[in-house]
């Protein structure tokens, strides 16, 4: 299988947006986009949506809901106590419970959604086009196969943008 | 670019007749009823001065962390700073009141209480006055410092005042730490001289801050819809109620610490302090003002849908300013009066004092322009754009 990309390699977050931008009106499609610190214009510019802060809104609730009917069921329901004549109902002290539960309930969600929905888990195989994309280099990267004949006319408006580099590599899989 | 603004006749008028109808009914609330009048009195100039104090430190934030996106917007929470010498000579006046509302002012009280008089090498009546002078001391030089600083910017240029003005902003919230709890402590606390809690003025400092930007926003809004601040767009909006949201957590947490300990400790001398505000029509106010500040803005602030819409902030902004009333209501009048009124006095004094306020801080709006000139991050303010 052929996997050779375009790699294009940019100094910092302005140039690596206008050329987003112009390859983008020039009906070149982005592979991916490979930046040290997250640069929400270009997920916006890939046209991905995130539904992410909804799922986390949703496990906030129900870890919420859960832990308050957790609570009532065995102080109430199950194994009323009288602590010191306070009602067994007693629904100001479970609020801190239920917010610190939450925020747990929350995280750990969280970052199992984005695991799965990613792809990612510990020891997986990963494709780095340009090592550099982790310290102070945003890289982008093309498929070669779909841009075709037109690979000399991207490249062209890659370096005109402002590109460092702009060389080919064929991406593999690295452990 | 010159941005200043006039003051409509229409809008003097409003503001000068809401002074005078309320100062008509203030008169007369004091001949009827001195102490409902004081009391009125108080929570309606710690109100507005609360508001003109969170404004402060919602500049001096803006200054210390250098934000960009605010600095369009600088010189509402400066106009509004400008109640404060008016807020200062205002608390003067309850010298006359002392006895009206503070039960440790009485002599008969000291003479048969230990605990007021173990508190009175604290609680008198001229060290009272004292701190009352060293505060407003402190808050108009401080703000008049870091106004002057924007001002001068403004004609001269440069990094010069932009530093300074960072530099005071830093002296001011180390200052406003201090001195604003000790005035809560004095002139809110002390009206239930036998209770005491360590996080009452976190709390109120808390309720000014929060109150204060929603305040801000309220007035920037305003002006948006009378056409100035054209550049205003979905980002700031999103930021201000960023800013409300943030705050409108920190307030229910620490009324919420501060009630949930006392309830769970159940300690006679603490929970009488609740037991009070929790008799007769003391109670739905109560849960009322936890609904207002923080049911209400958590909900309608956490959906981007919402939380970028001018009227829906509008509208949360001016509940909060009720939601403010109703928290210092709550504090001040079950500990003067025992029973809750509310009437014809309530509504004059509001309505005066607003008059006042939408006055002092139109007027100190008009005096300079109204979007700085020369403020380094003036340009991204006027493009801010977030995701």
């Amino acid at each position: 299988m052929n996997n050779n990309h375009i790699v294009g390699v940019f100094d910092d977050e302005d140039t690596l947006m206008e050329a987003v931008n112009e390859v983008k009106k020039n009906g070149f499609e982005i592979g991916e986009i490979y930046t040290p610190y997250p640069v929400h214009e270009a997920i916006e510019a890939m046209g991905k949506k995130s539904r992410f802060t909804l799922a986390a809104f949703i496990y906030g609730f129900l870890g919420a809901a859960g832990v308050l009917a957790f609570m009532y069921y065995t102080a109430v329901i199950d194994w009323p106590v009288n602590y010191g004549g306070k009602p067994t109902n007693a629904f100001p002290s479970f609020i801190v419970v239920t917010i610190v539960i939450t925020i747990l309930t929350v995280t750990l969600a969280s970052l199992f959604t984005f695991s799965v929905r990613a792809q990612i888990y510990p020891g997986k195989a990963y494709i780095l086009p340009d090592a550099r994309s982790t310290d102070d280099k945003f890289v982008m990267i093309f498929d070669k196969a779909l841009s075709g004949s037109k690979t000399g006319e991207l490249e062209g408006i890659l370096k005109e943008k402002g590109a460092v580099e702009v060389y080919e590599k064929e991406l593999k899989p690295q452990k | 670019m010159d941005t200043k603004i006039t003051l409509s006749k229409g809008f003097q008028y409003t503001a000068i007749a809401m002074i005078t109808a309320g100062a008509a009914v203030i008169i007369y609330s004091f001949i009827a009823d001195p102490a409902r009048a004081w009391a009125n009195l108080l929570l309606n100039n710690y109100m507005f001065l609360s508001l003109a104090i969170g404004a402060s430190f919602f500049i001096a934030i803006q200054h210390i962390s250098q934000s960009g996106w605010s600095s369009m917007f600088k010189r509402v929470p400066e106009a509004m700073m400008a109640y404060i010498p008016y807020a200062g000579i205002i608390m003067l006046l309850l010298y006359f009141g002392m006895h009206s509302v503070y039960h440790w002012t009485h002599a008969e009280a000291i003479a048969s209480d230990t605990l007021i008089q173990h508190k009175s090498p604290y609680l008198n009546i001229p060290f009272f006055f004292i701190r009352m002078v060293l505060f407003f001391i402190a808050w108009m030089v401080m703000t008049r410092l870091i106004r002057n600083a924007s001002l001068a910017e403004d004609t001269q240029g440069g990094m010069l005042w932009f530093e300074k003005s960072e530099t005071y902003s830093k002296i001011h919230i180390f200052l406003l730490a201090v001195t604003f709890s000790f005035a809560s402590f004095d002139w809110i606390m002390s009206l239930d001289v036998h209770w005491f809690s360590t996080i009452f003025s976190l709390k109120n400092f808390v309720a000014a801050f929060f109150h204060g930007s929603a305040t801000v926003v309220l007035v920037v809004i305003l002006l948006h819809e009378k056409g100035h601040f054209k550049a205003l767009n979905k980002s700031h909006m999103l930021d201000f109620s960023r800013y409300i949201f943030m705050l409108c957590i920190v307030w229910g947490y620490f009324a919420f610490s501060q009630f949930m300990l006392i309830w769970y400790g159940n300690i006679p001398e603490e929970t009488e302090y609740f037991a009070h505000r929790w008799h007769s029509g003391f109670k739905v106010i109560f849960y009322v003002n936890f609904f207002i500040n923080w049911f209400l803005p958590f909900v309608f602030l956490l959906p981007q849908v919402l939380n970028k819409n001018i009227r829906v902030v509008k509208t949360i902004a001016i509940l909060l300013i009720a939601g403010q009333y109703l928290d210092l209501y709550e504090q001040i009048f079950p500990a003067v009066l025992h029973h809750p009124v509310f009437g014809i006095t309530e509504i004059g004094f509001f309505i005066g004092f607003a008059g006042l306020f939408m006055f002092i801080t139109a007027k100190a709006l008009a005096a300079a322009p109204l979007i700085p000139r020369n403020h380094p991050y003036l340009e991204e303010s006027l493009h801010h754009h977030v995701h």
